[in-house]
């Protein structure tokens, strides 16, 4: 073990020596230049067609650039990376099978923090899912998107977990099963929406691509980009909602299985764990 | 003699090198699993951190525009959009960081799983005791 003296030397050091690389680089005019005010020309294209009307053919018809390259000009990237998601997740409760938990008849009442924590949590919940919601549902508008949206939404889960207990919450109604059925429903969501343009050219006769959101030259179907003066982006919007569905559900299945305690999983540990003695 | 945005900017770019140089070094020479999560994480912000500089532009100057490169009507005119888009930052990198970093954060709660299961079955997280147990 290193004492507090060594460690404190090695941290002035390494700040030292980026100090003073930095001050000999830029001295001898070797430094990193500061970047040009303008960006490259593939991202001035990106930002030139994410909302135009006057190149619809080229359009996403949504005005936040992030949102239009992650679901509509670079979609497969994000469906596959979609699945990196679903099998980090399908591995952990592979790992975690066959331990159920939660069955225990315990007073939930005597468990988690105190009451002050309580009532805050009870207030501050529906604000958290609030923003949450507004991240997701706005993606095609402010920054944010599915992801955000998901990952902010997964927070509410995880203080209930904490502050009240693993019991309490599969009480009512946030168990791993229910979480399973949400997240199935939300990938199954974008699946549809990236097969919907399909779906509806199919009906009419007319060429269309698998993850298109607005008509193309040789695909002239698409997704109204606005209702009622709404800006919805086409598909964005409906991608958005869906993977934040996905996103929030994953997460909270990951905290509930590594919320379960300790005695559960050395039981089933050591019922089924022969091959490790 | 010596520009100082150029110095901060050496600074920013050779800190993150640094950076980089110490979570493969926790990686890779830690015994400990934890650690080396703690490490990958370090990484795999470092590199988003790369990603973003790689889409980063200058500000044209410090009193213009006065307004942040903003779409805000339902209609806007070629003037908006071409004004738009010679002041907004690349969003491209920005992209692939978003994505990265849930899909980061699903792969860490999965290792962080694994390596809590590996302590459950033999007590500890130290590869060189792990590699060391039989069957």
């Amino acid at each position: 073990m290193r004492t507090t003296k060594e460690n404190l030397v090695i941290a002035i050091s390494m700040a030292l020596f980026v100090l003073l690389l930095s001050l000999v680089l830029a001295v001898g005019g070797l430094g990193y230049i500061l970047p040009p005010p303008q960006v490259r020309l593939i991202a001035s294209w990106y930002l030139r067609v994410t909302f135009n009307p006057f190149e619809r053919l080229f359009s996403a018809m949504a005005p936040e650039g992030v949102t239009s390259i992650v679901w509509d000009f670079r979609g497969l990237d994000t469906l596959f990376e979609t699945t990196v998601f679903y099998l980090a997740i399908i591995g952990s409760i592979a790992i975690a099978r066959g331990v159920i938990g939660g069955h225990k008849e315990v007073d939930e009442k005597k468990l988690g923090l105190s009451l002050i924590v309580k009532s805050v949590t009870r207030i501050s919940l529906g604000m958290i899912l609030a923003v949450a919601a507004s991240i997701a549902l706005h993606g095609h508008l402010t920054p944010g998107g599915g992801f955000q949206g998901g990952a902010s939404a997964a927070v509410a889960p995880l203080i209930l977990l904490v502050v009240f207990s693993r019991y309490f919450i599969e009480k009512h109604g946030i168990t791993k099963n229910t979480m399973l059925i949400l997240r199935s429903i939300g990938l199954f969501g974008i699946g549809m929406t990236a097969f919907i343009v399909v779906i509806i050219a199919l009906a009419s006769g007319a060429p269309a691509f698998v993850f298109q959101n607005q008509p193309k030259t040789i695909a002239p179907t698409g997704m109204p980009f606005e209702i009622g003066g709404a800006l919805t982006g086409g598909t964005l919007w409906f991608f958005n909602v869906f993977e934040m569905v996905a996103v929030a559900a994953g997460f909270t299945i990951i905290f509930l299985l590594l919320a379960i305690p300790e005695e559960e999983y050395k039981k089933i540990l050591r019922l089924g764990g022969g091959e490790h003695e | 003699m010596i520009e100082l945005e150029t110095y901060f900017f050496t600074i920013l770019v050779l800190s993150m090198f640094v950076n980089l140089g110490l979570a493969l070094y926790g990686v890779l020479a830690r015994p400990s699993l934890v650690k080396k999560i703690i490490a990958l994480t370090i990484l795999s912000d470092t590199a988003n951190t790369f990603a973003i500089i790689v889409g980063y532009a200058r500000w044209p100057s410090p009193t213009l525009p006065i307004k942040p490169p903003v779409l805000t009507n339902l209609n806007p005119s070629q003037v908006d959009i071409l004004v738009f888009s010679q002041q907004a930052v690349d969003p491209l990198p920005q992209a692939l960081v978003l994505t990265a970093i849930v899909i980061g954060l699903a792969v860490t709660l999965f290792l962080v799983f694994l390596t809590l299961q590996a302590y459950r079955l033999y007590g500890t997280t130290d590869v060189r005791k792990i590699s060391k147990l039989r069957g």
